[in-house]
């Protein structure tokens, strides 16, 4: 009886001192995380100042968390008068959608594939992709060979090549791998075959690293500008957004030396695209995938119950 | 204690099912064979035919000429990479830059996520991590401008520094070579940190509620809890990220270096990238064959970090990559 | 066994890609779709208008899709251009990109890469158009278009700025100078001023006088751009100084008579010693702005925006345009009124300084400057060559070339009764606007244009050389300021020694485009950056004299002299093909 009761009274009081650790743990994080959180925005709500700005304004400098002169001319500008631009959006939200399915069903077969710990290629195919992410012929036999395919000036430049990717792979097979074999071998037990373990066991337990590698591969659809340039560059119609917006970013280019400064006239000297053009434009494209992400974090949060189920 | 039961159970099982190549086997799993033989092709498309090019750094490449009719130089362009001092020093340059953001922001993406996945609050945590990848969707035009802002003689820091009476005068902090490295890991650490840790809290989730129930039960606190079953559940993602991120070390980057980078700095600043924009992609003198030279060298390096540091990951039993 | 295999897939699919390689060689590069417009709108006379693209590898700004200019010189000419510029990207991979894909526009200037589009056969030789189209003929004379002529005898590209119809009529100084903010001068009375050292001093008494603009905003007496390329800002004014034109290089010396030039390196003179060791004192005073050599353009013009940098070395371009519009716009000081940069006397002045009192100077050059390096092209892609060049033909016709840079009768400017075009005050600020351009001006400003007299006599070919433009867009203070020096032009205010351009004039237009493949090449970049590094480095020294010493021996490690030599064949090179055309030195 002594024996119990001298038990529970160290529990009580180990849980005490847990839970004094406890708090002081939680204060100390929450403070952290805060601070962290407020030195990231940061860049992000200076953007957001500048972009309602006036742009002759803005030039000056010395904007920090609000504008010193509000205009709205700049989003007007970028939505308005700039017809690319909705060409642009158009393209982008389509590679976006198409994009990201396909893809992501394509890395996701070939990580299951990679996971399985008896398929007798293992190391051979992870071998041939991982070689993929290293070595690149660069872009000068990329641009002929896609010329020969004929996915130049077409859009399915966007979907097809880099359908795969061998990093997204590693992650999602580095996931399947933790999934206990157990229930593979159960499901064979009954006679189900290799598609039917991929779809009903291991796909509803993947929810987590799909949403993160769908997070992944929308955004890099997303952002995608240089690929529009590359093999799209004379034909408008398969224009991207970030590609339209790269141009207004990016009108003042360093490299562009050797023109001589005495022919510039005002005809084409280049006046910089207004600062606060560029953080609208920037605003603009990161809105929407913003919103994108608190969608995807609910299965963030659900994979843990899912993960409970497993055992 | 978990962590050493969990790791030779794993050791265990490889060695077990380590696929033997039988017919029946093979029988078995046809269907795996058949899809992966779709990937091999897909992946010989886009991914080695391309790599017909790296004849290119052998030759005296002329486009008009192709690749059957320019000449030959033999190891030329390598010879005049490896005795161009600038290139050595460029190599450095990336080098350190690579392995500084490696190591920093691998161990800042995780110290954070397994800080994020503490919080209890649902909203907060949400919010923190929203707020946490923002600036992932920055271009570095305009990181850099900030960075360049806070760094001027009349910017923050050195209003700060002069107000605290650490330094006398201001700074030139951009245009000391010793301190650029320094700006461009944390650079990078302010725009990626967030986003890097996406992964890592993916794979938390994964983590077996049940495991830490019985920490608990054995009288475990949090940071034991984070020490013993957070951080072991995170090895095998934290492997395969370090392993595949070893192989990009090389691909320090280009950008925020190119724009951070100003005359004073270029010994430190200038990487690979810079290297071959400045020799290789000259409008004037367009020399494919030095660029596929410098790529080649930078795949075998690559590759050479990549096998050799997953050799030691499986001589030690723990995740590899192929 | 399966790295067997590997290899083996690889060295299979390498020989089927060489092939393909093989292939491309054989046939030219296919001619593109006609990209761009859904609607195929016709010409006056019932023609189908055709549409052309064009890529200049410059940073530059898209036109909106029916422009009204666009169309407007579409319903005349037949043709429509799409323009397209450089985005995040060199030069140098932009034009080995597009020769890649195969996919090239019809219309290009290749910038520094246009040796390489005609390396690779990719162009139309303009030789037999330029008998068919005479305003293309018109723009040059024969010597000047015989140095547009590659090593195979053809014409492939013109250079389509700084060339003057009749005479050269501009009223700025687009070159290089010493600025200086025109309130300084007024402030001292509008001094004569000829040296560094009297330029500083006048800077510094200034700033000490005058520290604050009138919204707080402390003064810095001088800032100097050294980003990448624009680093001339800082490096090449000991050329000026010693009273040489801008070949951009090298001074060429003719004190041995025009006929025996000779190339001497700039960066090693008594003057470059004088001008940075100049530099280094000031900078220890706290007279130059502490971020000069880490600053970007961006922040450069930032500063310069806020109107309290009062002087700087710089190419008119490269900073006015993008100032005029914060010194336009009206700001608040601190005692609440407000006012305005622009009428305080901001605006800038270019000061001729030289070496030593008193000594000639070429800082501005009077006649055209030609650059025979790049230009205008028509590629082998193009689906009609005849018609792209009646196109740039009919550019040059003097409605078309009204239209591009005057814009509508009564819309961008009206006309007076002598025929003299005007713009009213709204009229030249949409000119300055972005999104009118983009949406309404058509300049095609990559194709072939003319500065200089207009046709009619009366107006000059661009609104910014009409002298009555330009005074109507002087603030009062500088237009006091010129009163006061009893001048009517930025050039007539700078002062500069009136010359015959030298055969080999500008010698620039050969060192932009040395390629790194001669050792001249090579030594020509190495001195690049070792200056970025020790141009600064010695301006910011606390021991001038013996980091001055370290600079000019990390610099004679670059092997100038291999360099030099190449300027030198070049320069002889010029005046041969001068004197071939009956060019014979001045007594």
């Amino acid at each position: 009886m002594a024996d119990i009761q001298g038990v529970s009274y160290e529990k009580i009081k180990h849980k005490r001192r847990m839970a004094t650790e406890d708090i002081i743990f939680t204060i100390f994080n929450t403070i952290f995380l805060v601070l962290f959180a407020v030195i990231t925005l940061y860049p992000v709500l200076n953007t957001l100042a500048y972009s309602f700005n006036d742009g002759n304004d803005a030039v000056r400098g010395h904007i920090y968390l609000l504008p010193r002169k509000w205009s709205l001319k700049s989003y007007h500008e970028i939505f308005f008068e700039r017809p690319g631009i909705r060409v642009g959006a158009k393209i982008t939200v389509l590679r976006t959608i198409l994009g990201t399915i396909t893809s992501l069903a394509a890395n996701a077969l070939l990580s299951f594939i990679l996971s399985r710990k008896k398929f007798l290629f293992k190391s051979g195919l992870s071998l041939f992709w991982i070689i993929t992410m290293y070595a690149s012929g660069g872009m000068i036999p990329v641009l002929i060979l896609f010329r020969y395919l004929h996915l130049t000036s077409s859009f399915w430049v966007y979907i097809i090549p880099g359908m795969v990717s061998a990093f997204n792979v590693m992650v999602m097979r580095t996931y399947m791998a933790g999934i206990p074999d157990s229930l593979e071998e159960a499901a064979q037990l009954e006679g189900a075959g290799y598609m039917r373990v991929f779809w009903s066991i291991i796909t509803p337990l993947c929810k987590p690293v799909y949403a993160t590698i769908a997070l992944f591969v929308a955004v890099y659809h997303w952002n995608s500008w240089f690929d529009a340039m590359l093999y799209n560059r004379f034909d408008p119609q398969y224009t991207t957004l970030q590609y339209e917006l790269m141009k207004l970013l990016d009108s003042v280019s360093a490299s562009t030396g050797a023109t001589s400064g005495a022919s510039m006239t005002a005809a084409n000297a280049n006046t910089i695209t207004p600062i606060t053009v560029r953080a609208a434009a920037t605003i603009a494209t990161m809105a929407p995938i913003i919103a994108l992400y608190p969608f995807l974090q609910r299965y963030f949060v659900t994979g843990l119950t899912i993960g409970g189920v497993k055992e | 204690m978990e962590n050493s039961i969990t790791k030779s159970k794993r050791t265990k099982e490889i060695d077990i099912n380590k696929p033997k190549f039988t017919v029946k086997e093979f029988k078995r799993q046809w269907i795996l064979v058949a899809i992966s033989a779709v990937y091999v092709v897909y992946g010989i498309i886009f991914y080695y035919l391309p790599l017909v090019g790296w004849i290119m750094a052998f030759q005296n490449f002329v486009y008009a000429k192709g690749l059957t009719g320019s000449k030959w130089v033999g190891l030329q362009k390598f010879k005049f990479l490896f005795s161009d001092k600038t290139f050595l020093m460029v190599i450095r340059n990336t080098f350190a830059m690579g392995v500084l953001n490696l190591v920093f922001s691998t161990i800042v993406a995780i110290i954070f996520a397994i800080l994020l996945n503490e919080v209890k609050n649902r909203f907060f945590k949400k919010s923190i991590q929203t707020i946490s990848y923002l600036p992932h969707f920055l271009s570095w035009i305009i990181v850099v401008a900030i960075v360049h802002d806070a760094l001027t003689s009349t910017g923050i820091i050195n209003e700060i520094l002069t107000s605290l009476g650490i330094l006398k005068a201001p700074y030139a902090f951009l245009g000391d070579p010793k301190l650029f490295w320094g700006i461009v890991t944390f650079s990078h650490l302010w725009k990626e940190t967030g986003w890097n840790a996406i992964i890592y809290l993916a794979a938390i989730t994964s983590i077996d509620p049940c495991l830490y129930e019985s920490a608990s039960i054995d009288g475990a606190g949090r940071f034991q809890k984070m020490r013993y079953v957070t951080l072991p559940g995170l090895r095998p993602t934290i492997m395969i990220l370090l392993l595949m991120n070893m192989g990009n070390v090389l691909n320090a980057g280009f950008e925020l270096q190119y724009l951070l980078g100003n005359g004073l700095v270029q010994n430190v600043s200038r990487t690979i990238d810079i290297y071959i924009l400045d020799w290789a992609l000259d409008a004037r003198n367009l020399d494919y064959s030095l660029g596929t030279a410098a790529g080649i060298f930078k795949t075998v390096v690559s590759m050479t970090f990549i096998v050799v540091s997953n050799y030691i990951a499986k001589k030690k039993g723990d995740e590899r990559l192929f | 066994m399966k790295t067997k295999k590997i290899v083996s897939l690889i060295l299979s699919s390498m020989l089927a890609v060489s092939s393909l390689a093989a292939c491309s060689t054989g046939t030219p590069a296919g001619s593109g779709d006609p990209s761009g417009s859904d609607t195929p709108a016709v010409t006056g006379d019932g023609k189908e208008i055709v549409d052309f693209t064009m890529f200049a590898a410059m940073a530059g700004k898209e036109k909106n899709e029916g422009n009204d200019i666009m169309e407007l010189i579409a319903e005349k000419t037949g043709v429509r251009v799409k323009e397209t510029w450089l985005t995040g990207q060199s030069a140098g991979e932009a034009i080995g990109s597009i020769i890649a894909s195969g996919k090239l526009p019809d219309l290009i200037d290749g910038g520094d890469g246009s040796v390489t589009l005609y390396e690779n056969g990719l162009l139309v030789a303009w030789d037999d158009y330029l008998e068919k189209y005479p305003n293309l003929k018109e723009m040059y004379t024969e010597e000047e278009w015989d140095k547009f002529r590659m090593d195979d005898g053809h014409i492939y590209w013109a250079n389509v700025f700084g060339n003057s119809y009749d005479h050269n009529t501009a009223t700025g100084h687009n070159g290089e100078a010493f600025w200086i903010q025109v309130r300084v001068l007024e402030w001292a009375n509008y001094p004569k001023i000829q040296t560094l050292d009297e330029y500083f001093k006048l800077l510094e008494d200034y700033a000490a006088a005058n520290p604050e603009l009138p919204d707080g905003t402390p003064v810095i007496p001088y800032t100097c751009l050294c980003e990448d390329w624009k680093y001339y800002c800082l490096e090449n004014a000991p050329m000026f100084l010693d009273g040489y034109p801008n070949d951009g290089c090298v001074i060429v010396n003719i004190d041995e008579g025009m006929d025996k030039p000779k190339v001497v390196d700039y960066n090693t003179t008594d003057t470059a010693k004088m001008y940075f060791k100049k530099l280094n004192e000031e900078y220890a005073k706290g007279a130059i702005d502490p971020d000069f050599a880490t600053q970007t353009y961006d922040e450069y013009i930032a500063k310069l925006s806020t109107g309290r940098v009062l002087g700087l070395c710089d190419q008119y371009w490269d900073f006015a345009y993008n100032i005029m519009g914060p010194f336009a716009s009206p700001l608040e000081a601190t005692d609440g009124t407000t006012f305005r940069l622009d009428e305080l006397g901001c605006d800038y002045v270019p000061l001729g300084l030289t070496a030593k009192p008193g000594m000639s100077q070429q800082w501005h050059s009077y006649d055209d400057e030609l650059n025979q390096s790049s230009g205008c092209a028509v590629t082998t892609s193009c689906k009609d060559p005849d018609l792209a060049f009646a196109f740039l033909n009919a550019l040059l016709d003097q409605d078309i070339h009204d239209l591009r840079f005057w814009g509508i009768e009564g819309v961008d400017y009206l006309v007076d009764d002598q025929g003299l075009y005007y713009r009213t005050e709204e009229m030249r600020e949409n000119w300055k606007s972005d999104s009118y351009k983009a949406k309404h001006t058509c300049e095609y400003s990559y194709c072939p244009q003319w500065a200089g007299m207009s046709k009619d006599g009366i107006n000059r070919m661009q609104p910014a050389e009409q002298p009555s433009e330009f005074i109507e867009g002087l603030a009062a203070p500088l237009r006091k300021c010129f009163e006061a020096y009893g001048v009517g032009t930025y050039s007539e205010f700078l002062g500069s020694e009136i010359v015959v351009n030298a055969p080999w004039y500008p010698l620039w237009s050969w060192s932009n485009n040395i390629s790194s493949d001669t050792p001249g090449g090579i030594a020509w970049k190495k001195m690049g950056e070792t200056k970025h590094l020790w141009l600064p480095t010695v301006v910011m020294s606390n021991d001038f004299e013996s980091d001055w010493a370290s600079y000019q021996a990390a610099y004679a490690e670059c092997d100038p002299q291999a360099f030099l030599d190449e300027a030198q064949a070049e320069v002889n090179k010029r005046l041969e093909t001068a004197k071939s055309y009956g060019w014979t030195a001045p007594v």
